[in-house]
């Protein structure tokens, strides 16, 4: 029986995956272009999730499983892992940054004012129908301002720091190898510093936005004001074996500080990630905002949120309930026929004690 | 001594997958979890090209042990022909180049999923077993930091009166698989979800079992000849899935952990759940010779330990 059932469950599993394959067709590098200069934000959202910067290769993985997301994190994260870490880029300061849109809700006009740069917040979500009857969307081109923005803005938090409305973080001074790595060391709790924001880093958008919606709408004790958000292209500072510190080039990054009022001071909470993506740094900095002291078991504690965010993990954990699991039945099976024939054995007026 | 004899050309993949440095910490976190047997050990569990829950940490595992000459043996839930059996068997001969088979006997490193074959594991066998959750505590403190504090502390009386509640309740206790055991006298650890019929065959064995969960990032070990006592009171004897007089319909065996089939008439059948034994009474059966190992089980009853 086995040889003809073994050979069976390879060609089946064989024959499944071209099934899944056959729909998408041949894969070639203008798709992959395409993809990715179609789809900037999604790119972002997978490279944030995947923790690995690199466009072509998003794109890649976004053919390559059809657009199917949390297959594609998976994908870049498994080919990530077998990379080698040549290098810890210097860390990146805020007021470096090569900033595309910086905005404030604390203040109607911050230092270096409000900066929209591209977004999406304003318009009206009409769709363009007129594309699929053969009118194509043209989009009108961005009358330039006179005065273009400073490349670089100063962070908000740093002028109510001077203001003494905010305690800022002292600086971590750890060398750059020592920073602990959450893809070559497990998270434990309390969780240090970096393994949580390079957790929330690459959490899944969806899980993020899920939890910190929560403690938004009040199973949070602080309520969020976004001191900043920022989108912006960071420099990676590298050193060369002979010494030179030269840039191996930009990515893109997003940042979120959101502010509360915590006693005489505000509290903060921090969020970034690689790549454009708002709502993530938001929630993200939310819970971050809210895990000082939340209670053990709450959707804003640290252990809690870390855990059930990271979408590589949920996303296998919940399509394995796929996979069959009739021993484990079988065993609850006879547990619960025998404890059934035991209760039935019994006299009727006899209830267990409780 | 030159650089470029210390170095090697550089290859699009590692062998067997995993770069050296995974497989470093893997050996390491091995070593611990022998040490301290049935003691979780944290590790950083890369990802691998599989979906977590989808066996990830037995892969580790298996990926970090295994050597051109490991003959591979890959089960789920009994069965070498289930398709994800399938699956990661392919994975490892593709990285690994390593002989598989589907026979016990045969097997150097058997990566299983929910299932100890029914025929006797010698020293020089190492058996991987895959975990979905780690930590027995999790049913009375889902909190893995509490969790890991009251193992520390041997503190494991929410785990008792858990099971006195459930011989209250129901006259008996409701664990099926995963039932929690004591290893060493001293971690209470959760066998992963095989059936309580399994879990005698981890007492005083003579070969290594590592379980391996790759989602919670855990590894933990019963090294040979350890003890491992499932959780039980002095009046309320262990007992295992009553199977023992069970027949297979399709080979004959008798007397093993088995598959009911349900009948379109109401009732059921079964088949027996290890496939490879199945094969192999079917074998002999017909007239082949046949190697049968000595099973764990015989009759329906399990012998007493050493």
């Amino acid at each position: 029986m086995a040889y003809v059932a073994t050979r069976g469950g390879a060609r089946a599993i064989e024959q499944a995956e071209r099934l899944f394959r056959a729909e998408m067709g041949e894969i070639d590098p203008a798709r992959v272009n395409e993809i990715r200069t179609a789809m900037p934000y999604l790119i972002d959202r997978v490279m944030g999730e995947a923790s690995l910067y690199d466009e072509d290769i998003a794109a890649l993985a976004l053919a390559q499983t059809g657009g199917e997301l949390y297959e594609a994190v998976l994908l870049l994260r498994a080919w990530r892992t077998t990379q080698p870490r040549l290098q810890v880029a210097q860390p990146v300061q805020q007021n470096a940054l090569f900033t595309h849109r910086r905005i404030s809700a604390a203040f109607k006009d911050i230092p270096g004012g409000q900066l929209l740069g591209p977004t999406l917040d304003y318009s009206h979500r009409i769709l363009a129908s007129d594309v699929l009857t053969g009118t194509p969307f043209v989009p009108v081109p961005v009358d330039a301002a006179a005065q273009p923005a400073p490349a670089t803005q100063p962070s908000v938090a740093a002028w109510q720091a001077a203001n003494d409305l905010v305690d800022l973080p002292e600086p971590d001074l750890t060398r750059p190898d020592d920073i602990p790595d959450i893809t070559r060391e497990p998270v434990l709790f309390p969780s240090k510093r970096a393994h949580t924001l390079q957790s929330l880093a690459r959490a899944d958008t969806g899980g993020t936005l899920a939890l910190g919606y929560a403690a938004m709408r009040g199973y949070g004790k602080a309520h969020p004001t976004v001191n900043e958000l920022r989108l912006a292209e960071a420099e990676v500072m590298v050193k060369h074996p002979k010494g030179t510190e030269f840039s191996a080039g930009r990515v893109k990054v997003s940042q979120a500080e959101v502010v509360s009022k915590s006693g005489e001071k505000l509290s903060l909470g921090f969020a970034a990630t690689l790549g454009w993506n708002e709502v993530k740094c938001i929630s993200a900095a939310t819970l971050d905002l809210n895990s000082k002291g939340a209670a053990k078991g709450s959707a804003t504690e640290e252990e809690f949120f870390l855990y059930h965010t990271e979408g590589v993990e949920s996303s296998g954990f919940c399509i394995h309930f796929k996979l069959p699991h009739y021993v484990t039945f079988q065993s609850s099976l006879d547990a619960m026929r025998d404890a059934n024939a035991k209760r039935q054995a019994q006299p009727q007026d006899q209830e267990p004690a409780e | 001594m030159s650089l470029s004899s210390l170095t090697k050309p550089w290859q699009p993949m590692s062998y067997g997958f995993l770069d050296a440095s995974a497989k470093r910490e893997i050996r390491r976190k091995m070593l611990k979890a022998v040490a301290v047997p049935g003691c979780q050990m944290p590790y950083a569990s890369r990802e691998v090209p599989m979906a977590r829950g989808w066996g990830t940490g037995g892969l580790q595992v298996s990926l970090t042990l295994i050597n051109p000459k490991t003959c591979v043996k890959v089960i789920d839930q009994g069965a070498d022909d289930s398709v994800n059996a399938a699956s990661i068997r392919r994975f490892l001969a593709d990285v690994s180049g390593a002989p598989t088979t589907l026979d016990t006997l045969q097997a150097d490193l058997i990566q299983s999923r929910h299932r100890i074959p029914e025929e006797k594991l010698a020293a020089h066998q190492t058996l991987v077993l895959q975990v979905p959750n780690p930590e027995p505590l999790r049913s009375v403190q889902p909190n893995m930091s509490i969790a890991r504090q009251m193992h520390a502390d041997a503190d494991y009386g929410r785990m008792w009166l858990q099971l006195y509640e459930q011989i209250v309740r129901s006259g008996r206790v409701m664990q099926g698989a995963s039932y929690p055991a004591m290893v060493n006298g001293r971690h209470v650890m959760t066998p992963s979800p095989i059936p309580r019929w399994d879990v005698p065959k981890l007492h005083m064995a003579q070969h290594l079992t590592i379980l391996s969960a790759g989602r919670e990032k855990r590894i933990f070990a019963v090294p040979p000849f350890t003890r491992v006592e499932p959780l039980v009171f002095d009046d309320v004897p262990y007992k295992v899935e009553d199977h023992g007089d069970l027949t297979c319909n399709r080979s004959g065996a008798r007397g093993f952990f088995m598959n009911e089939i349900p009948l379109p008439d109401g009732s059921s059948t079964h088949e027996i759940s290890d496939s490879d034994y199945g094969v192999k009474t079917i074998r002999a059966r017909d007239g082949e010779t046949v190697e049968m190992g000595a099973t764990w089980y015989n009759n329906g009853q399990m012998e007493d330990a050493q």
